[in-house]
């Protein structure tokens, strides 16, 4: 790929940064704001871009291990609607697909956990003890993914 | 999706809910320029105070919901007096009322600093969107020295600010939490008096209708957090006027003199659950930690604080109640960021799209705060 990725999001931060920031008027605050968060989300964005791919098959990865852990405490529909989810994300083999794949289990989980309070009080607190503990462990890597807008005082170092 | 009738709630949000649903089918909404603004405040002086002129316009920095612009209003004897005005995008970050943000302002004057409110345009007919005018209030939201700011979403404050500041935002709190609202004139306000529990019934429908008008994706702990919050309802002994926003950020203050000069964005003030307020104060995110030692707001420890707020206000602080509105404070800056801002940003409906898709890049850290919340319920 010629040019590639990298070498053309550089040459916008370049302009932005080199040409169109300095131009502005002190007085257009607004501008000069968007341009930095422009400049710096186009940087974050050159620092992932390999990994993204493989961030979102991740992503889906999880999503299946805890839909798959919930199967079993599911009511009747929530289950049948898991199990559908479940089948779809095997096929899923595009960024798309996996995405949707992806949405498509949380969805389902969603309905899951809507239902937890007809479920008996041992299957409701295995259930939120999955979920919390998938949890834990996803948030740790998206802290991660997220760590460069600097939002996180203490970021998780790489596992 | 919308769930087909607005569930319980405060009439004024069950409003709001209406109004962000609708404004989904609009076009894109562009930053407002000085022109536009001139133009508009030039006719509605005209009308307003005949004789007067507007200058001095500057677009304001800062916030991430509306957008605010200073001004000179001088009148036909030659007096001039500085002005915010504040207007709506098309959606924002948070979805308010500025007819609520206006009664409110008006209500505290001269027990809370806060800017005075004088012109209202609630639906949008002067500034084609929803408007409130104010008197300017000087000061800074964090301190100048930028070697003073350090990551995180809170504001570093320092030991001086500190120390001259946390008095004064403890004291407003209290005075703000003991305002007879019962014998105010708030006409847009409904208080939660049918059911102990309506207090947080109102507000937690409120917030699942934002989320279900915009979210994305669902996520596991969003979904065991809503259910949780749905199952653990607290009952509200005593409804107070909530700000809604009560936080470092959300004060100005002089820098040299350490005085607050105005507590700012009432635009979420409700009758609640004064837990609410403090939930929101205390979350971790909004805050610092020195050393292994927690600082809500960097003003005061948990425990510190929760300790001052009794004193001052003669008010106890449940710590069940207020372990929901810890879980509830997470569960809406999640809601905010992943589902709100984003979807503001989606639609082209914001003036600054880039930088809600920047704060959309924060949620992971609501998720993490549900999770280690929802872990402490869990363990008991």
């Amino acid at each position: 790929m010629i040019p590639d990725t990298d070498e053309r999001l550089a040459s916008v931060v370049r302009a932005l940064t080199d040409v169109v920031l300095p131009a502005l008027p002190p007085e257009a605050g607004l501008a000069m704001e968007q341009v930095q968060l422009s400049i710096g989300q186009l940087q974050i964005l050159r620092g992932q871009l390999d990994s993204i791919l493989s961030y979102e098959a991740d992503e889906l990865a999880d999503a299946v291990a805890l839909g798959g852990e919930l199967r079993g405490l599911a009511g009747d529909d929530a289950a049948r609607a898991l199990d559908d989810a479940l089948v779809g994300a095997k096929t899923a083999a595009t960024p798309a697909e996996i995405r949707g794949a992806r949405k498509a289990i949380h969805a389902a989980i969603d309905v899951v956990v809507t239902t937890l309070s007809r479920r008996p009080y041992a299957d409701r607190r295995r259930l939120q003890a999955a979920i919390i503990a998938a949890e834990r462990r996803r948030v740790l890597k998206d802290r991660r993914w997220y760590a460069p807008f600097g939002f996180d005082i203490a970021p998780p170092t790489e596992a | 999706m919308l769930m087909e009738s607005t569930p319980e709630m405060e009439p004024a949000f069950a409003a709001l809910v209406r109004r962000r649903a609708a404004a989904r089918a609009l076009p894109p909404y562009s930053a407002r320029s000085t022109e536009f603004v001139i133009d508009a405040l030039t006719r509605f002086f005209a009308t307003e105070r005949p004789g007067s002129s507007v200058g001095d316009i500057r677009r304001m920095g800062g916030g991430a919901s509306k957008e605010q612009f200073l001004f000179t209003l001088t009148g036909a004897d030659g007096n001039a007096a500085k002005y915010v005005l504040r207007m709506d995008p098309r959606a924002a970050i948070t979805e308010t009322d500025r007819r609520r943000e206006y009664e409110v302002l008006n209500l505290v004057q001269g027990v809370i600093p806060a800017p005075k409110p004088v012109w209202l345009d609630a639906d949008g007919t002067h500034f084609e969107q929803p408007a409130v005018i104010m008197e300017f209030v000087g000061g800074v939201t964090k301190p100048s020295d930028s070697s003073l700011k350090v990551s995180g979403l809170g504001t570093f404050l320092g030991d001086r600010l500190r120390g001259e500041l946390r008095g004064q935002f403890l004291d407003h709190l209290v005075a703000l939490h003991g305002i007879d609202w019962k014998a105010a004139d708030l006409p847009s306000f409904v208080a939660p008096t049918g059911d102990p529990r309506q207090a947080a019934l109102w507000s937690l429908n409120y917030w699942v209708e934002m989320w279900h008008l915009d979210k994305c994706e669902d996520r596991p702990i969003f979904s065991l957090t809503t259910q949780w919050l749905y199952d653990n309802l607290p009952e509200c002994d005593d409804p107070v006027l909530t700000h809604g926003d009560y936080r470092t950020g959300n004060y100005l203050f002089d820098e040299t003199g350490g005085k607050i000069t105005a507590v700012l964005d009432w635009e979420l003030a409700r009758i609640g659950d004064r837990h609410e307020d403090l939930g929101w104060y205390l979350m971790q995110l909004f805050g610092f930690f020195e050393n292994g030692t927690f600082r809500a707001g960097d003003l005061y420890g948990r425990e510190e604080f929760i300790a001052a707020y009794e004193a001052a206000s003669g008010r106890t602080v449940n710590r069940t109640t207020l372990h929901y509105y810890d879980v509830m404070a997470s569960w809406k800056c999640y809601i905010i960021t992943a589902a709100n801002g984003l979807a503001a940003a989606r639609n082209q409906h914001n003036h600054q799209d880039v930088l809600l898709t920047f704060l959309a890049c924060a949620a992971p850290l609501f998720a993490d705060d549900m999770c280690r919340l929802l872990s402490k319920d869990m363990s008991q």
